[in-house]
């Protein structure tokens, strides 16, 4: 395979940059290209510089750093659990913060105050994050028994959230069921600057360990005989990918596939070097999850699907056309 | 040289490798023969720093490995698992430069010395043709061979390979061999081995450990150790022992008669 790439680098910033100007100019109120500019660079009427800078670009930058931590995170814990099928929410951790959201949504914490549903998101996120940590203290962080209880934990959280749901009533309900689905459309502003400074240095950070988790992927005894102690250094680098996912997970809920699909996207065209594919995968996720974002908000207008719903179908399909593909042995 | 001394060590508390004292020097090829479960795997895994032990000392130059930095060990040692797990297509070139880990400073990056180790390593192990295949492209053969020259890219003096030619054909396990024996005569390492083919042994090793139930039956030169009475001990079936005639080195052949 040719790597080329500084080539593949630059294709990615056009598509980032045309991902934006999608993200700024569809919705609703009709918006021009030049006006667009004049709101971000100079000034533009209020109505447009209310669009532009308080709707539009708090919520592109929130799917830019959003699928760049899922994708990321989804990328690392297909390199530390060796498994190209692992994602973000593999190790139990949307079911965590599902189970959270569901209960703030049930003492109807969201009429109290607009930082209890992330609050309590991250909180189930931290739980679940951290029982998976102690069922694999005393097994040395082995791949299998870490997706495992990773499985067991997810099974448990969405049993005790359809048990909220079976108890909740239907007002309740459909807040919480479009909160499931992921959804970017009803975070807080407030949010945004502590969501990203933790996702982007998380980010920065695993990026240094692309070589640690490229020999991690030869399994315990190797990377413990080239030098590393395995058990812990899974240990730091699950916890801070857990993390960057429960931080995603606690404003925008429970969006699937970009965590699998970018990462395998990935892998096709730049290889499976973590030092590259990482930084990567982030990029690529900064660039599908603005336009999903973007396409949920005006495929059905005015009626704005829940993200999550877009990105599952979009990785469906493109799962599906892998399958189909003849002659070439399925993933990666 | 390595000693170990009193060494006890197994898995969930019971031992499997009971109470093993032996010296190997420097320089020497090494082979640990014996039936499956006699404990020869985690006796190498031990030596090889992976398996602490429950009671016993393994010593490299006179420093007790497991007091030792895991990154100092790597230097001093390297170690091919027998089912290492290759999950990701990775490019020939860059999984052979995964061996160069231990000698990269803090951000892991290849410099232009470990190239050029690569280079070399690649030549001598002849898999330069396959550099920019995929790994799990390879055959079984190419495969073993891009893994040892993983293990060489480490640079350590001291080699154990678990089982490095099992399930290969005779043509691919003596080329292997060979790499083996030129490592360990012209390029001076002492090269330990689990082996399962009591020929290839008495043909390619200066020692063997005859293992049994965890404990060393008997040790000494092929000649010594591959004798028809401790091989129908240990192994519990009847054979013969002859001599290559090309080698002068002995050669066990099983009989198989329904007398038994």
């Amino acid at each position: 395979m040719k790597n080329n790439l500084p080539l593949k680098l630059v294709i990615m910033i056009i598509l980032f940059i045309l991902a934006f100007v999608f993200s700024m100019l569809s919705g609703a109120g009709d918006i021009s290209f030049v006006q667009m500019l004049k709101a971000l660079f100079s000034n533009a009427d209020e109505n447009t510089l209310i669009i532009i800078n308080k709707i539009r670009l708090p919520r592109f930058i929130l799917a830019v750093v959003a699928g760049a931590g899922l994708a990321s995170s989804g990328c690392i814990f297909q390199g530390i659990l060796r498994n190209p099928l692992a994602d973000p929410f593999t190790l139990g951790i949307s079911g965590g913060s599902a189970f959270g959201a569901s209960i703030a949504f049930a003492l109807g914490l969201s009429a109290i105050g607009w930082i209890y549903i992330p609050m309590c998101a991250f909180i189930g996120a931290i739980i679940a994050i951290f029982l998976v940590y102690a069922l694999n203290i005393k097994k040395g962080f082995d791949s299998n028994s870490m997706i495992l209880s990773g499985v067991v934990a997810s099974y448990i959280f969405s049993a005790m959230v359809m048990l909220i749901f079976a108890i909740l009533s239907s007002d309740k309900l459909f807040s919480a069921f479009m909160w499931l689905m992921g959804n970017l459309s009803s975070f807080d502003e407030r949010l945004l600057m502590p969501v990203s400074i933790v996702i982007i240095i998380g980010i920065l950070i695993l990026c240094l360990f692309g070589n640690l988790i490229n020999v991690i992927t030869l399994g315990e005894q190797k990377a413990s005989s080239l030098g590393i102690n395995t058990a812990r250094t899974v240990k730091y680098i699950f916890l801070l990918s857990s993390l960057i996912t429960a931080s995603a997970v606690s404003c925008c809920g429970v969006i699937g596939f970009v965590g699998l699909m970018m990462p395998h996207i990935m892998r096709k065209i730049v290889g499976n070097d973590h030092r590259v594919l990482i930084p990567l995968s982030a990029f690529a996720g900064a660039i599908f999850l603005p336009v999903c974002d973007t396409l949920s908000k005006t495929l059905l207008a005015p009626v704005e699907m829940p993200v999550g719903v877009l990105t599952s179908i979009v990785g469906g399909l493109f799962f599906i056309i892998l399958l189909l593909k003849p002659g070439r042995k399925f993933a990666l | 040289m390595i000693k170990i001394k009193n060494l006890s060590c197994g898995y969930n508390k019971i031992a499997v490798v009971d109470n093993i004292s032996t010296d190997i020097s420097e320089c020497s090829f090494i082979g640990i023969i014996g039936k499956n479960g006699a404990g020869k795997t985690t006796l190498l895994k031990s030596l090889s720093g992976l398996l602490k032990p429950y009671s016993g000392n393994i010593f490299i130059n006179g420093t007790d490995i497991y007091k030792m930095k895991r990154n100092l060990l790597a230097k001093k040692l390297s170690f091919l698992p027998q089912n290492m797990p290759i999950d990701f297509p990775f490019i020939v070139k860059d999984f052979i430069m995964f061996g160069r880990f231990p000698h990269m400073n803090f951000f892991k990056y290849a410099l232009k010395e470990d190239y050029k180790k690569i280079e070399e390593i690649m030549d001598f192990t002849e898999t330069k043709e396959f550099a920019e295949r995929s790994i799990l492209e390879l055959s079984g053969g190419e495969r073993q061979k891009v893994l040892i020259a993983q293990t060489l890219a480490q640079e350590t003096d001291i080699i154990a390979f678990d089982e490095p030619t099992s399930h290969l054909d005779i043509g691919s396990q003596s080329s292997i061999f060979r790499l083996l024996r030129i490592l360990n005569i012209e390029h001076k390492k002492t090269i330990i081995t689990t082996i399962h083919d009591l020929n290839a042994a008495g043909e390619f090793c200066s020692n063997l450990i005859l293992m049994d139930k965890g404990t060393i039956f008997k040790s000494g030169t092929p000649t010594e150790v591959l004798n028809y009475k401790d091989i129908e001990t240990v192994y519990n079936t009847t054979v013969v022992v002859k001599t290559n005639p090309v080698s002068n080195k002995p050669v066990v052949i099983p009989v198989f008669s329904d007398n038994k």
